[in-house]
């Protein structure tokens, strides 16, 4: 595949993250969502300090499950809309250098938000965050759940009924990540060893792999003209 | 449409006798459950529906497969024909399941590992047909299908695992830990046969339906294709 | 369970529910693809008559 593959992957990733330098318009709304959803619960769910422990990882994966679909549609939408798209489809390399190129993009895009949501709820409900084991599984799931976001958002963007279209097809999808992950992360702010801990990091690895494999096998397909 | 080739004819026939075999063998052939009493015959059925679901999922898959491959549209109407079907049998299978779960541990759902993974299923193929609606091209609107019933069909044993994992560690709060949604009950010899029987039979329902759902697909063709042509 | 309850539970009303639901959306199911093929048919006739003229 050689260098010209990796140029392509850093063009369209560069692209993408200096766009968003320049008018912080997704990673705001995410942002702002992901804070939102984050009050929401804390109103809807009423978690007094013990509750709270048993449910931190839920509220943060769904949290960052739905601030996710934002910035996978966002990302996609502005590639149709602009006609960037066109314009990469013609350069001469492996179509699936974008799909890498676009996932990597979401996946930054999705650490930024998650980097600050992290230390906005330890402080909001004074619990511990900073935890490596926890920051490991939010690296994985959120890397699987970009791998498959990625994919589906391409196809959505290119049909009628567009943003609404990616919850539906993506959350059925990646149901074993959020699984895993929650388990994960709970497991790791509470102390369980990592023995216990040990299978659902290795389905998160096993899903993270899988998926990657596939979108890259098939990205091809989706953007044929 | 073009008229019933005699094969099919045999297999319509073949899968009645079937079905009729295997309901008399639930009715008279299967003994009566020492505790659950006559709900557990439902449970003949109602894994062959499961399994029904599953083979539509795969057939899909690996229909999915061979259009991105050959770009032949007859494997379009194969992978729609089977998300299909395997819709109306996973739904058959959650709500018997959700009949069985009633009597029994008294309550209307129980997040069985399998229960819970056929439910998703369920939504994969939903969201499949909503994905199909939204395209308009019907290549596209193929390839998408395709890549979709390959990323779904591939997510399932994912979820299954996932959720088995999530049981094994956390068993179900409502009574003591219940062994699932299947297999509560030691199954005798004639059980046990008259299970795989509707597991054969159903396998044959199953290819029936597919059959006659692929002819509906194609004769849909022809007219979407003959309305185009009286368009111009 | 009840477990002074001589023999097995009297669970007819849910075998009956369950069997009714598997046979009924099975022939629900088989009579929309006749319903369907029946449209389509009609509609090739309708098409055909068109192509005619």
């Amino acid at each position: 595949m050689g260098l010209r593959y990796l140029h392509a992957i850093r063009a369209v990733l560069w692209k993408d993250l200096s766009a968003e330098l320049r008018g912080r318009e997704m990673l705001s709304a995410m942002l702002v969502f992901a804070l939102l959803v984050i009050l929401v619960f804390n109103f809807a769910l009423e978690l007094d300090a013990k509750t709270r422990a048993n449910v931190t990882s839920g509220v943060l994966w769904v949290t960052f499950a739905f601030a996710g679909t934002l910035g996978l549609n966002r990302s996609m939408a502005m590639e149709k809309d602009r006609g960037c798209l066109d314009g990469l489809l013609l350069a001469p390399v492996d179509r699936s250098a974008i799909y890498f190129g676009k996932a990597l993009s979401n996946l930054v895009f999705m650490l930024v938000v998650e980097a600050i949501v992290l230390p906005v709820y330890s402080l909001l409900y004074n619990t511990n965050l900073f935890n490596p084991g926890l920051i490991l599984v939010i690296l994985l799931g959120s890397i699987g759940y970009v791998a498959v976001g990625t994919l589906l958002a391409a196809m959505a963007v290119q049909t009628r009924t567009r943003d609404i279209l990616l919850p539906i097809l993506l959350f059925p999808v990646v149901i074993p990540v959020l699984i895993a992950a929650v388990k994960a992360s709970s497991g790791f702010l509470q102390g369980i060893a990592i023995a216990d801990i040990w299978s659902w990091l290795n389905l998160l690895i096993v899903y993270d792999v899988i998926f990657i494999t596939v979108a890259f096998m098939v990205f091809d397909y989706i953007v044929e003209e | 449409m073009e008229s019933k080739p005699r094969s099919l004819k045999i297999l319509d026939a073949v899968t009645l006798i079937l079905l009729l075999i295997a309901t008399l063998l639930v009715f008279f052939f299967a003994p009566l459950e020492a505790v659950m009493g006559l709900v557990q015959k439902v449970f003949y059925f109602h894994v062959a529906a499961g399994w029904v679901g599953m083979l539509s999922f795969m057939i899909a898959a690996f229909a999915g497969v061979a259009y991105l491959r050959a770009s032949h549209h007859k494997w379009d109407i194969v992978g729609l024909a089977a998300v299909e079907i395997g819709m109306v049998f996973a739904f058959i299978n959650i709500v018997t399941g959700s009949i069985w779960a009633r009597p029994i541990w008294n309550t209307w759902w129980t997040w069985d590992p399998r229960l819970t993974t056929a439910t998703i299923m369920m939504l994969i193929y939903a969201a499949y047909f909503m994905l199909r609606s939204g395209i308009e091209d019907p290549d596209r609107r193929a390839r998408f299908s395709a890549v979709y019933t390959i990323i779904g069909f591939l997510s399932v044993p994912l979820t299954f695992f996932s959720a088995r994992l999530f049981r094994t560690i956390h068993p179900i709060v409502i009574g003591t830990n219940q062994p699932g949604a299947e297999g509560a009950f030691d199954m005798t010899g004639r059980m046990l046969a008259t299970f795989l029987f509707g597991l054969l039979t159903f396998t044959f329902i199953f290819a029936d339906l597919l059959w006659h759902r692929i002819r509906l697909g194609r004769l849909a063709d022809t007219v979407e294709q003959l309305k185009m042509k009286t368009m111009e | 369970m009840n477990l002074l309850q001589l023999g097995p539970a009297d669970t007819t009303s849910y075998m009956i529910a369950g069997y009714a639901v598997i046979f009924g959306v099975m022939l629900l199911y088989v009579l929309s693809l006749v319903v369907r093929t029946r449209n389509l048919e009609k509609d090739l006739e309708v098409l055909a008559e068109l192509d005619h003229e």
